[in-house]
């Protein structure tokens, strides 16, 4: 077992969660670039669920904010999530870089599908 | 004359050892009871700075990363080391770097003194300590400044703001 997974899970159909959990660095941050081109190749909005995520770093920052540009260069929605308690590794990097609204990031795995979604109301898009 | 480190570390400055390096940051920071906020502030500038010995100091070479932590009353010193091509912080890269350009500014955010030794071939050695009992937090004196820029690399003199899309 991968102490530190990133798998995708597409249960949402039209939004990819990309699911980050452990310690997240230098060494795992091709890993994780290489899931999240795998999630823009499909098409759709790109949820980053880090929720189980521990320790994240800038090199990690650096995948997310890479990502977000060339999703958003694909007319694609990028949205990061937390779950209602963040780890201080994850929560303290992501406040000091003042990038909570830049992401963006949100509460939770269901807004942040929600928000994904080209059509927010419907579950198509 | 310093006391000897608590803990010294020397392995190949290569992506893997980063984690290594937190796993024995955290045993220490254990052992001296430091709270979890303090810990991950720790373990958050210690990875920025091997992560810049690893990406930064021996170009394609192999070389070596040291760490060294000293735990006194007050606090806990941090030392990360290399003996690569030493501080080059503006040279750009002709292959795509995958680096923010985030790691000093966050060190200096996350540590309660940070001092940076070395120059153009002697290495570099990058010093942190962090006090047990704050009084206030680093990031407010030291706060990291800027956003992402267009290039994704860390523009410092950026203003901050949603930006659209």
């Amino acid at each position: 077992m991968d102490a530190n997974p990133i798998v995708l899970d597409d249960d949402a159909g039209d939004v990819v969660v990309v699911v980050v959990e452990g310690e997240h660095d230098i060494y795992t941050a091709p890993t994780l670039r290489d899931r999240l081109d795998e999630a823009i190749g499909r098409g759709g909005g790109i949820v980053v669920d880090l929720t189980g995520a521990t320790f994240v770093d800038s090199s990690v920052l650096g995948a997310l904010l890479d990502a977000r540009r060339r999703a958003l260069e694909a007319d694609q929605r990028f949205v990061v999530c937390v779950g209602d308690s963040v780890e201080p590794g994850v929560q303290r990097i992501l406040d000091i870089t003042g990038l909570v609204p830049v992401l963006p990031v949100v509460s939770g795995r269901d807004a942040a599908i929600n928000a994904a979604r080209v059509n927010p109301n419907g579950a198509g898009g | 004359m310093s006391p000897a480190p608590d803990v010294r570390l020397t392995m190949p400055a290569r992506a893997e050892g980063v984690a290594v390096v937190r796993q024995a940051l955290a045993g220490m920071a254990d052992a001296l009871a430091v709270d979890a906020a303090l810990l991950a502030d720790m373990k958050m500038a210690v990875s920025e700075a091997c992560t810049n010995v690893v990406v930064h100091a021996y170009e394609d070479a192999d070389g070596v990363l040291e760490v060294e932590m000293s735990a006194d009353d007050i606090g806990l010193t941090i030392r990360v080391r290399d003996h690569g091509r030493g501080i080059q912080p503006h040279v750009k890269q002709a292959r795509e770097v995958p680096a923010l350009g985030l790691g000093l500014p966050l060190i200096a955010a996350l540590s309660d003194t940070f001092e940076v030794q070395g120059g153009a071939g002697h290495g570099t050695e990058v010093r942190m300590t962090f006090t047990y009992m704050r009084e206030a937090d680093p990031a407010d004196a030291n706060p990291v400044t800027g956003t992402v820029g267009d290039d994704g690399h860390w523009d410092s003199d950026a203003t901050r703001g949603t930006p659209a899309g």
